[in-house]
């Protein structure tokens, strides 16, 4: 490097710059003060600007650098960000692997069974970045990715939910210390006010009455005083509550180790319009017909029927009653208890119906 | 007398068909049994065996504070004196001067009917007791969350899509197909008769004007049912009718829950019945074979009527319940109750389970009415309507004209 510290004469080099030659066209700082050097990420070879425009303009094109000729294509170019390309690389490649390998501890059954798994990540991670392996490590890389798409994706957006919520709260806590600063000011603002009218006021008044001077101002002092003391009570109070609503509002980012692992929610049972509930008559079978000359003209006269009054349903409810109760057993629900007899009519009424109605089965459903 | 265990073993020796009914019973029994210890002969301080009774009941329960008042009732917010953190809602039944001499009509089809029925989606009636002068005390579920109106007005506030209205429809259909298969007629059923437990279920309450199906040749009274959700068959004075006015309700409250305004809402009876013929098509012997024959039944001139409306007009006005939601909604409106879908085929539809799914019940909007909203929705009698909204709709049962 001819001049390294040419430019602003600052002693110390810039990340990068002891060698400010592009290595494909040996163009230096001198001639191109503004040249600016990007890498690619699938080989990390550096080069000007101006090569990459050149050389990439037309489409994917091999690196230039001898003994590479990898095919890079433009759109990846970037700047470096570290000034050691080694460091950039693995910057880049635990990324890779990270965005795939993003398992959560919560996951895990056990912390070995995630150290486990985080070794072996690394193990991977490795050989990638020391090119042990590599088509096999890839394949790994590859095959997991596919075999878990839907809980990488979902871990994901978990992440990413958490990080937007941090954001949220990050924000939140800073417009809450603006919004303190402001009634600080405004506080001190009015205490100074206030203390000004006091001071005209005890002017006025010596000036305007006869009492002694000096115990008018004692006076004015004491209610200047607690009328100060009031308020900053009343901040202090202020105070507190917005401190413990930051407690509040802080609280989730609190982590607790060793929650347990969430489980999957069951997947929805199938709507039941009916809500669980069957309705049948358990001791009789409704017929379409019934003959009875009694209902004979309720079936026919349009009066009666225009209305939607139904025959059946009188039917139903008929049959319903005289088979209710059948299914009761009361004895069995007072199992226990000393019936006293005849103390009440429809214990007794109902334990007789309940005695015949054995053997019939107490399911009601 | 209100709670004597008689009424109870009375009402267990004639109704039942389910089992759940039975255990419900089951533990009313055992809940009776537990306080029965002493032999029951023996009488404690001259007191008779059902005043005692009424008496432990009443000790049981709490009340803690007033959550609303009304012409007709009292509710209070309770709890009982074994678990504080319990919670329940007591309505206290003024005496009424209406009913001097007994119980008004309204407080006893509500002890009587919500007595029976025990389902998730029907306010439950934990207990029942007089207290001084006579005063009837229901003990009810505690529903803190306000009622379906509320969430259907809010539409500032509350944004709800064909999933929630699947949701709250499912609901409202298997308490409406409950009441019907245990052989009840809620015959009140609107919005705001519709409230909301704290965990997002709805529950069918008001009771007040509910009866059960009735015999043949007995006559009904057709002044029930709010106007705006009343069927066309008891709007012409129907004396025979069936579940289908409850349906027909159901479909209403549907078609508001999409709409998000009463669909059909009358000024009288006669604007109701116009409206209905402008939205559904003017009922007539071809679309409704014997129409003519009932009591209040207005011919129309053949120019006038409006046929029965399709499919398409109903897709303009309720494309979001989807096609099969629409026909739904259809079967549910049908003029001719006979036509009209039973609470069974509603609950059949495919409707249910066609996509979306209904929302999770803890998922559903909530606006959370408080315990004030809980204590208004509770005080209304039977077919009360609260000022404001509709309160032109309000109507009286009157039992005067019933033969």
């Amino acid at each position: 490097m001819s001049k390294p510290t040419a430019r602003n004469g600052a002693p110390q080099r810039r990340p990068g710059e002891e060698d400010d030659i592009c290595p494909v066209c040996k163009s230096n700082r001198y001639l191109n003060p503004s040249m600016r050097f990007l890498i690619n990420p699938e080989c990390y070879h550096k080069m000007c600007e101006s090569c990459v425009d050149r050389i990439f303009s037309q489409g994917p094109a091999p690196c230039p650098v001898a003994g590479c000729a990898r095919t890079l294509r433009k759109q990846r170019f970037r700047k470096q960000t570290f000034e050691d390309l080694q460091i950039e690389r693995e910057v880049d490649v635990r990324r890779r692997v990270a965005a795939t390998f993003n398992r959560r501890e919560s996951e895990f059954n056990t912390l070995l069974d995630y150290n486990n798994y985080l070794e072996e990540v690394e193990t991977l991670t490795f050989n990638l970045l020391y090119n042990i392996d590599v088509a096999t490590t890839e394949a790994k890389l590859a095959a997991y990715s596919k075999q878990n798409a839907a809980d990488i994706a979902n871990n994901k957006a978990l992440s990413a939910q958490e990080s937007a919520s941090t954001e949220a709260q990050l924000a939140a806590q800073k417009e809450q210390a603006r919004l303190r600063r402001e009634a600080a000011t405004n506080e001190e603002e009015e205490e100074r006010r206030e203390r000004e009218e006091g001071r005209r006021e005890i002017i006025d008044k010596i000036a305007n009455s006869t009492e002694d001077p000096d115990k008018i101002a004692r006076e004015g002092q004491k209610v200047v005083l607690k009328k100060s003391t009031a308020r900053r009570n009343a901040a202090d109070r202020l105070r507190a509550q917005d401190a413990a609503s930051v407690d509040n509002a802080s609280a989730p980012l609190f982590q607790i180790a060793g929650l347990k692992p969430i489980t999957q929610p069951e997947p929805d049972k199938a709507y039941d319009p009916f809500g669980g509930y069957i309705i049948r008559p358990a001791y009789f079978t409704l017929q379409e017909q019934y003959e009875h000359p009694w209902l004979e003209k309720a079936k026919m006269d349009a009066q009666i029927t225009a209305g939607g009054y139904d025959v059946g349903e009188y039917r139903a409810r008929a049959m319903m009653e005289a088979f209710a109760g059948l299914g009761c057993f009361i004895e069995d629900e007072v199992a226990g208890r000393e019936r006293a007899a005849g103390a009440d009519v429809g214990t007794a009424a109902a334990a007789v119906a309940g005695g015949d109605g054995e053997g019939m089965g107490d399911d009601m459903l | 007398m209100a709670v004597s265990p008689v009424v109870t073993y009375e009402a267990t020796s004639n109704i039942k068909v389910t089992a759940d009914k039975a255990k419900s019973l089951a533990v009313r029994t055992n809940s009776i049994s537990n306080q029965n210890e002493a032999p029951p002969e023996k009488k404690q301080g001259g007191q008779e065996l059902a005043e005692r009774l009424n008496h432990e009941t009443k000790e049981k329960y709490v009340k803690d504070k007033k959550l609303g008042e009304g012409t007709y009732a009292i509710v209070y917010l309770g709890h009982l004196k074994a678990d504080p953190s319990s919670k329940v809602a007591i309505k206290k039944i003024k005496v009424n001067t209406e009913y001097r001499d007994g119980l008004s009509m309204d407080a006893i089809r509500e002890v009587k009917y919500l007595q029976e029925l025990s389902h998730p989606n029907i306010i439950a009636l934990h207990a029942v007791f007089s207290s001084k002068n006579q005063n009837l005390n229901l003990v009810l579920e505690f529903l803190p969350l306000g009622d379906l109106e509320m969430l259907i007005k809010d539409s500032e506030g509350i944004r709800y899509g064909t999933a929630e209205v699947k949701a709250w429809m499912g609901m409202l259909g298997r308490a409406v197909w409950f009441c019907h298969e245990n052989f009840v007629l809620h015959r009140d059923i609107k919005p705001n008769n519709l409230l909301i437990a704290a965990d997002g279920e709805v529950k069918l309450a008001d009771f007040g004007l509910a009866r059960s199906f009735s015999d043949p040749y007995r006559l009904m009274t057709y002044q029930v049912i709010t106007r705006w959700y009343r069927p066309p068959e008891l709007l012409y004075g129907a004396r025979f009718y069936s579940g289908a006015v409850d349906v027909w309700s159901m479909g209403t409250v549907f078609a508001e829950l999409i709409l998000r305004v009463p669909f059909i809402a009358g000024n009288t009876d006669i604007h109701q019945l116009e409206l209905i013929c402008q939205a559904i098509g003017t009922p007539t012997e071809e679309n409704w074979p014997g129409v003519s024959k009932l009591e209040g039944y207005v011919g129309y001139e053949k120019a006038a009527t409006v046929p029965v409306r399709g499919k398409d007009v109903y897709l303009a006005r309720f494309g979001t319940a989807g096609p099969v939601g629409v026909d739904l909604l259809m079967s549910m409106l049908a003029l001719d109750p006979r036509k009209r879908s039973t609470a069974r085929q509603i609950l059949e539809h495919k409707w249910w389970t066609t996509d979306p799914r209904p929302t999770a019940k803890e998922d559903l909007p909530k606006k959370g009415g408080g315990l004030e909203k809980m204590g208004d929705d509770l005080k209304r009698r039977g077919g009360e309507v609260e000022d404001g909204r509709g309160d032109k709709v309000a109507r009286k049962l009157n039992f005067g004209t019933m033969k």
